[in-house]
This record gives structure tokens, C-alpha cells and sequence, in this order.
């Protein structure tokens, strides 16, 4: 295993007065996809919302426990510069509808002032769209409104305009859950082909998706962590019966 | 063979009534909307009439307002009245509500926002001429010191730039343009912050989650990020509220106070509104034709920015 690029050392959430997360430990390595696999209510979202620290958008949230990004606790850090390099991908494809798909991509490099000039943001805008596997299908028409896009075209556009930050982590909450098989494909090989260059955390409720893509596995009930390890060992010869039950869709 | 029959019987009936129900609706649409036309039709056909037989409509937009004796006049100094007074209680209506609806819709979690969200509740109900009576009280309270030590100051500081400067910044006289602009922007302020805050209110939470993620800080993600998701909603709520003032004329009455001549700002302003108020209680048919005239320009001015506001949205 390659060295951590993201600890979590007994992270414990709850909302209000009930507990969501109660203890988890997991290092997360780095150029590869760990996939955070569990069934609905196992607090795969809420880790992910830790490690941006979208989390904070809920006040009722409270959070305890470390966590580390390249050895630097991220709640020491400046939260724009976590987020700048810690990027989210949604369940629903959330592109800013009323504005054009160069706009969606280009606002975030605007807004954290990350290019100089008109035509560095252009080439910045056309390679996140190009790694996001989009500029072919939308090179002709950038000024178009975003919310005219399909389903599948709108998620691959979030993932470009998380890529424009050139992101080391991308986090990606159950991406394919509202696409259809085709679009789930494109999305998955796209995952494959940009963990070369970050690292990955998928959540997914759906064990095959995992068994396909990802690397390691961490298997989550009710917010703890059952099992973890090389997607392979977890889906070959699970130690525990909850994740034997799981991967093979006796439980959810 | 008879349950049949019956079967086609109550479906008859229910066709019946079914009809005489979507009548009904359909004439009560009819009731709620012809009112609104005979308005529309009276003012358009008397006001286009007596704007032609007092001069025509470059005179009737330019020209002071006909004396009981003349033959010919307009609006033309309440018109820019209207106009500067409706554009700047606007401005800072937008400016003042669109950041506070910002707050009472966003911040749900901070305790005052729901004082300010009842607070503006409240505003947006209140009887206009209050509005008014308060900024006459604050002014009358307020203008010695002003002049004294801001706006006498200050517009001789300015004064090199030319002598114009003192017609709009002057010491104020105890009516004056900005009164009246600031008790319209009293008026327009909890209007444009509760549809803000609604818009905002109605934002999903993945599309929150994706402007704070882009956004970095969490003023650009409210207001640069989520603003353009919600630009139609405010800007339509910006637009009515100003065609609402346009129009407004109980909280001039003591503020910008009406004048008939063109004059500076800084002293009793004239108002469309406010001469179709006094004129069309005037004995004199030339001064009744011209409030016609007036409430025609009006009218054109709010129907405008209401069809602009429909347009966009």
C-alpha cells in the first residue's frame, strides 16, 4: 500500500443528539479509489462531508476525531484552501442552471482568483472539460445554459468544474445513483482513468460498482467501519458476516 | 342492460355540474379582471385625449402644469420628480433588501434572523402614509445638523465642480427629493427582501453544497454562486417593487411635498402621483384633463417595468 494521503483517526458525528458517525479509523491512499460502500443511514455521505468540511453547512452537526491530509490536520486548515484541493462531486447533478457550461466551470477558478487573465481561464476551462470527457459534446455550444444538458452531460460537467480546481482529492457522493447504465459507464471509466492523477473517495451503495472500480473498500454500518481492505480480498473473502451479507445483497 | 343506463346517467350529471363548477371559476376570473381593463381602457382613452388637447405629448412630458387659465401644460417637472425619486429609493431599496433577504432566508439558524423576518412581515403590510409621517419626523428632527455639518460643508467642498453641485446636495429644505426617495425605499425594502429571502429559501441543498464547495468563501458562495441561481427571482422582485413605488403616493405627501416647477432637489419636489392627486380635485376641467393625462403616464411608466418584469421571468 502506497502511503496515506488521508487519515481519519476515530472520527465520531453526530446530528443533535443522535450519533452518525461513532469511531471511525481509515487511512484512505493516495492515486486510487477507495470506495466508502454501506447500506442507506451508515454515514457514508456525513465522512464525506467531514473531509471537505462541507459538513460545517450543518449546524447541528458536531464533529470529533482527526483528520489528515498529507500528515495536516484539516480543521487547522484554511477551509478554502482544503476545499480548492479537496473537490465534491453530488448524488444530483448540481450545475448552476441558469448559467452557461463555461460559466459553470469557469466561476470557481474566478471566484478563488486562480487564473490571470482571459486566456489562461479558457485553457484551464477547456482541459477540465476535456478530462471530464465533455469538450466534444459541448465545444460548440459553451454559452449554453447548463441546465439544458442531459442528466448524464450535467454530471460529467460537475466533474469538470471540480476538475478546473486541479484538485488532489476528489470526493464523490453516490455519482451514478441518477444516471442511466450508459452514462454510469462513462462516469466509472472516467474515475479509472483520473485516479493516475488524484485520489479518489466513492461512496456508493451499490457493492458492484465498487467491485469495479475501486481499489479498496471500506465497509460502513451503521456508522462504523465493519471491514476494510483491497476491494478484492473484501469481495473474495470477507472476514466479517455483515460484509459477506452485504456484498452479496443480503442486507441493506 | 339498466345498471347501464344508470352508469351513463350520474356521468351525465357529472358532466353537468363539472361544467357549471369550471363556469363559475371562469366568471370569477372574468370579474377579477374586468375591473383592471375598464382602469386600463378609462385612463388610456381620457389621457390620450387631453394629453392631445393640452399640447401634445412632448409638451405634456416637458412643459409645467397648466394653470386654471391656460390652455396648454404637462408634467414635466413631477415626471422628473417621479423619476429621480422612484430611481433612487430603488437603488437603495436594492441594496438594502436584497443583502438583508439574503439574511433572514439563509441564516435560519441565527436567532435574529427570525426577529428581522417578522420585522419585515410587519414593514411590508404597514400603511404607507406612516411610512411617510416617520421620515417627516426624522427629517424635521434630523435636517439643522445635517446641513450644518454635512451637506453645507460638504457642497462647498464640491463646489469647484460647478454650481449645479448645490442643486442636488445643497442644504435640504424640510421637504426635499431625498425624503420622499428614502420613504419609497422604506416601502421597497421588506418587499425586495422577502421574495429574496423565499428564492433563497427555495434553494435545494446540493445546489448550496455546490456553491460552497466552488465558491471558497462563504460570501461569494451566498452572493455570487447562489445569486445566480436565484438572479431571476430577485431581479423580478426588484423590478415589481420599483413599478410599486412609481406609483406610491401617500408617503410623499410629506416628504417630497409636490412642486409644479422644475427645482432643485434639495427643496419640495414634484411627483406624477402627487399631481394627479391635487389636480384631479381641482374645479378646473384643463387641470382634470391633465391628471388624466398624468395617470396615463403613469400608468405607461409601471405597465413597462411590470411587462419588462414578465418578459425576464
Amino acid at each position: 500500500m502506497t502511503m496515506a494521503k488521508i487519515e481519519l483517526k476515530d472520527l465520531r458525528v453526530s446530528f443533535g443528539a443522535s450519533p452518525v458517525i461513532t469511531g471511525v479509523n481509515l487511512s484512505i491512499p493516495d492515486r486510487s479509489i477507495t470506495a466508502l460502500m454501506g447500506p442507506s443511514g451508515s454515514g457514508k455521505s456525513t465522512i464525506l462531508r467531514v473531509l471537505n468540511r462541507l459538513i460545517e453547512l450543518y449546524p447541528e452537526a458536531k464533529v470529533s476525531g482527526e483528520v489528515y491530509l498529507d500528515g495536516q490536520n484539516i480543521f487547522d486548515m484554511n477551509v478554502l484552501e482544503l476545499r480548492r484541493k479537496v473537490q465534491m462531486i453530488f448524488q444530483i447533478p448540481n450545475p448552476i442552471p441558469n448559467l452557461s457550461i463555461f460559466e459553470n466551470v469557469a466561476l470557481g477558478l474566478k471566484l478563488n482568483r486562480l487564473v490571470r487573465g482571459k486566456k489562461e481561464l479558457f485553457e484551464r476551462v477547456k482541459s477540465a472539460l476535456e478530462k471530464a470527457q465533455l469538450w466534444d459534446e459541448v465545444r460548440n455550444r459553451l454559452n449554453m445554459p447548463a441546465g439544458k444538458l442531459s442528466g448524464g452531460q450535467q454530471q460529467r460537467l460537475c466533474v469538470a468544474r471540480a476538475l478546473a480546481f486541479e484538485p488532489e482529492v476528489l470526493l464523490a457522493d453516490e455519482p451514478t445513483a441518477n444516471l442511466d447504465p450508459e452514462n454510469t459507464a462513462k462516469v466509472e471509466a472516467l474515475f479509472l482513468w483520473l485516479k493516475k492523477e488524484m485520489t479518489i473517495v466513492l461512496v456508493t451503495h451499490y457493492p458492484p460498482q465498487a467491485a469495479r472500480v475501486s481499489d479498496y473498500v471500506a465497509f460502513l454500518y451503521k456508522g462504523q467501519i465493519v471491514e476494510w481492505g483491497p476491494t478484492k480480498d473484501i469481495f473474495t473473502k470477507p472476514r466479517h458476516e455483515l460484509t459477506e451479507k452485504y456484498v452479496t445483497g443480503r442486507l441493506y | 342492460m339498466t345498471a347501464e343506463r344508470k352508469v351513463e346517467d350520474v356521468t351525465a350529471v357529472r358532466m353537468v355540474i363539472n361544467w357549471l363548477g369550471l363556469g363559475l371559476f371562469a366568471l370569477l376570473g372574468v370579474a377579477a379582471v374586468v375591473p383592471l381593463f375598464l382602469i386600463i381602457g378609462d385612463v388610456y382613452i381620457k389621457g390620450i385625449d387631453a394629453i392631445n388637447r393640452l399640447g401634445g405629448l412632448w409638451v405634456f412630458l416637458t412643459e409645467l402644469p397648466p394653470t386654471p387659465f391656460d390652455e396648454r401644460g404637462g408634467v414635466g417637472p413631477m415626471l422628473v420628480g417621479t423619476l429621480y425619486m422612484t430611481a433612487l429609493g430603488a437603488l437603495l431599496g436594492i441594496a438594502v433588501g436584497f443583502p438583508l433577504g439574503v439574511y433572514i432566508g439563509e441564516m435560519r439558524r441565527e436567532k435574529f434572523a427570525n426577529v428581522a423576518r417578522a420585522g419585515v412581515n410587519v414593514l411590508v403590510e404597514f400603511p404607507t402614509i406612516v411610512v411617510g409621517l416617520f421620515v417627516y419626523a426624522v427629517m424635521s428632527l434630523a435636517k439643522e445638523d445635517l446641513n450644518r455639518y454635512l451637506l453645507y460643508p460638504l457642497s462647498k467642498t464640491l463646489s469647484p465642480v460647478g454650481g449645479w453641485i448645490s442643486l442636488f446636495i445643497g442644504p435640504l429644505d424640510g421637504f426635499n427629493a431625498y425624503a420622499g426617495a428614502a420613504a419609497l425605499s422604506i416601502i421597497m425594502i421588506p418587499y425586495v427582501a422577502l421574495i429574496t429571502a423565499s428564492a433563497y429559501a427555495s434553494i435545494e441543498q446540493p445546489l448550496r453544497e455546490a456553491a460552497y464547495a466552488i465558491g471558497g468563501r462563504e460570501f461569494n458562495a451566498l452572493f455570487v454562486v447562489l445569486r445566480k441561481a436565484v438572479s431571476r427571482a430577485v431581479v423580478t422582485a426588484a423590478l415589481l417593487g420599483t413599478a410599486k413605488i412609481a406609483g406610491e403616493t401617500a408617503p410623499l405627501l410629506f416628504t417630497a411635498f409636490g412642486n409644479t416647477y422644475y427645482a432643485p432637489f434639495t427643496g419640495p419636489t414634484g411627483a406624477v402621483s402627487l399631481w394627479i392627486w391635487y389636480a384631479a380635485q381641482t374645479p378646473y376641467d384643463v387641470q382634470i384633463a391633465s391628471a388624466y393625462g398624468a395617470a396615463a403616464v403613469l400608468l405607461t411608466i409601471i405597465l413597462t417595468i411590470f411587462i419588462i418584469a414578465r418578459i425576464r421571468s
